[in-house]
């Protein structure tokens, strides 16, 4: 494994020096950035071609929860970007571990949709720049589930006994209490602990009855195989699938669900944060955006390449997954409160455990 | 002597910080609670009282035993057969059979569970045989099946490995003696060979059942979210819940179960070779 490091260094050294002696800019030869991303969200070619182009060398690690890349950003672990959602943005920013940008040396925010920036927990985007962004939704068998059931019964229909055993869950107690409190017609964020036991009530019912199975990331290569009938699934999850298997659709229920996003942000302690700001324009610009949305198939938060994509030259033309819903009144943005989070946490656990007494 | 002793020393140094303090720390965070400001932590038995009076919470413990005593039976059903075989194979052949039942653990168990993931998954290899017989809709993954499957295949090879060794220790003559002697060989096997290898068997028991009970990588990988035994829910209270002090409750709980069945376990075998003392 060292050796193997060492390798991908020198490998990453000559590609710096290749770069620096065609380049034009290679102002940050030598230099190194940091960045702690999701796994697999980033385009093919965008590492290398930052490092083309500005001549220093990229350093990524990769995270697989928001949880886990908190324990080392609040440990002091040095990064100069990360790429945490929106509830953990304002989590670091209460605890103080994020710096503000400096907007002179950003020139992105013009190309940006604008439905995806302002967002609460970042009202002035002081902090951070989006990266990607969407919605949650059900995934759908177009030939076994009727639409019209689906409007009907929005999130209702994974409690409906026609299909039974036809089901996924998203093993996720953010997700799951979502969808519980958006079909009961509450807020997502509520505090209130009679509506939190309420949703929790729902669920339960639907692990006692509906035989469902809770999966992860597993749900993605299984819907585009037709599988199960529904499943609840991130937008740019769906448009995989829907670019996979046409039989295969994508609904959002108009009780509201989770407008989320993962936003770049430089923590206190970044070593190099001129360069984490270059790296966030790269990002925005046209280039980088549709490198990264082409490759990972989640929503570009650049405007002009979230257009490109959905019309009719564009990779996700016709799947409606790709373009996040924009004016439900009933849509929100997740926020951060410790202690409602420990009491879903704790509600979800209660779930599967009834879900494996069911069993 | 006295020099001798004294070397011991680093090694109860490293004792105490490696495998007594965590203990001691669980039992302080289990008879404990998050107090106020004023005094951090209050003793309280609240943790233990919300687990016994918890339908849900005995259920999951119920199904985990239920499941370790399934894998420990098999294992032993499975595992003997080959021990024995092994053991009275000729001293070449012997060690590379042991060799084979030892090289799969050193490959990390994750990594082994994941395969199985990909060998059981819908479309994977065991459908497609299936299927050849007409059953190809028969789900295989994410059923108890797997979890069983996962628990045997990980953890058989200590119980072979035992047997094994006290089967190979086994003097010889005792079956030429009882042969000698016109006993047949199923009484052979059962009245001499069978005896002697019950230390072995007692203690693949312990190796298999502690770490089926108290597993929770199995459960997840091949039993989906929605197989929960009771190591899920320990480490789902550390991990995400967040409440350490309940966790450490549910574990202390665990380790006295096991020490329990360990204890009961180590008595029979003493009583069936004290028995067997007498008569003869």
């Amino acid at each position: 494994m060292k050796r193997f490091g060492i390798i991908c260094a020198l490998a990453l050294m000559a590609a710096g020096l290749s770069g620096c002696g065609g380049g034009e800019k290679g102002e940050y030869a030598g230099q190194t950035l940091h960045i702690y991303n999701w796994g697999e969200y980033t385009g093919e070619n965008l590492i290398s071609d930052f490092e083309e182009l500005t001549g220093c060398d990229v350093i990524m690690d990769t995270f697989e929860s928001n949880e886990q890349m908190y324990i080392r950003v609040a440990a002091q672990d040095s990064y100069d970007i990360l790429v945490p959602s929106d509830y953990m943005i304002e989590r670091l920013l209460q605890e103080d571990l994020l710096q503000p940008l400096d907007k002179s040396k950003l020139d992105c925010f013009d190309k940006l949709d604008p439905d995806v920036l302002g967002l609460p927990y970042d009202p002035d985007n002081e902090y951070s720049v989006p990266y990607f962004w969407g919605t949650v939704g059900i995934v759908y068998d177009k030939n076994k589930v009727a639409l019209e059931d689906l409007e009907a019964e929005g999130f209702g229909i994974f409690a409906d006994e026609k299909y039974k055993g036809d089901i996924y869950l998203y093993d996720s107690e953010r997700d799951s209490f979502m969808m519980a409190l958006k079909y009961l017609g509450y807020s997502m964020n509520t505090s209130d602990e009679a509506e939190l036991n309420e949703a929790y009530e729902w669920l339960v019912g639907i692990v006692e009855t509906m035989e469902p199975e809770i999966v992860t990331d597993e749900i993605i290569d299984n819907m585009a195989q037709g599988r199960k009938a529904l499943g609840l699934i991130y937008s740019g999850d769906a448009a995989y699938v829907i670019s996979e298997n046409p039989d295969m659709g994508f609904y959002l229920p108009e009780t509201g669900t989770n407008i989320w996003s993962d936003a770049m942000v430089i923590p206190k302690s970044a070593e190099n944060p001129d360069l984490a700001h270059e790296f966030i324009n790269f990002v925005s610009s046209y280039d980088g955006a549709l490198d990264n949305s082409v490759t990972v198939g989640y929503t570009s938060p650049n405007l002009e390449v979230m257009e490109y994509l959905s019309g009719e030259d564009g990779d996700y033309y016709g799947i409606d997954a790709y373009i996040p819903r924009s004016g439900n009144k009933n849509d929100e943005v997740f926020s951060y409160d410790p202690d409602t989070r420990v009491i879903i946490s704790d509600l979800w656990s209660r779930v599967k455990i009834a879900a494996s007494n069911a069993g | 002597m006295k020099r001798f002793s004294q070397l011991a020393l680093p090694y109860i140094v490293w004792a105490v910080i490696m495998l007594l303090l965590p203990m001691l720390l669980i039992v302080l965070y289990a008879f404990t609670d998050t107090g106020n400001e004023i005094m951090t932590f209050r003793f309280t038995l609240a943790n233990f009282v919300k687990f016994f009076t918890d339908r849900d919470f005995l259920l999951v413990l119920w199904r985990s035993i239920k499941i370790a005593l399934k894998t420990t039976v098999i294992c032993v059903l499975l595992g003997y057969p080959i021990a024995y075989f092994i053991a009275f194979s000729s001293d070449r052949l012997r060690n590379r059979l042991i060799l084979c039942i030892t090289l799969p653990t050193w490959i990390n168990m994750l990594v082994r569970t994941y395969a199985w993931i990909g060998l059981l998954s819908d479309g994977g290899i065991f459908q497609q045989i299936l299927g050849i017989f007409g059953l190809g809709d028969t789900e295989l993954l994410y059923t108890e099946g797997a979890v069983l499957l996962g628990m045997v295949y990980n953890f058989i090879p200590f119980m072979i490995l035992q047997i094994n060794t006290s089967l190979t220790k086994m003097d010889r003559s005792l079956t030429d003696a009882s042969h000698d002697l016109g006993a047949d060989g199923i009484q052979t096997f059962l009245r001499v060979t069978l005896p002697l290898s019950l230390p072995g068997v007692v203690s693949g028991i312990s190796l298999v059942f502690l770490p089926a009970v108290s597993s929770f990588s199995i459960p997840k990988l091949l039993g989906g979210g929605q197989f929960f035994l009771i190591g899920n829910v320990i480490e789902n209270q550390f991990i995400t819940v967040g409440e350490w002090n309940f966790g450490s409750s549910i574990s202390l709980i665990m380790a006295l179960i096991m020490m329990a069945t360990m204890y009961v376990v180590r008595r029979l075998e003493a009583y069936s070779s004290g028995g067997r003392k007498e008569r003869d």
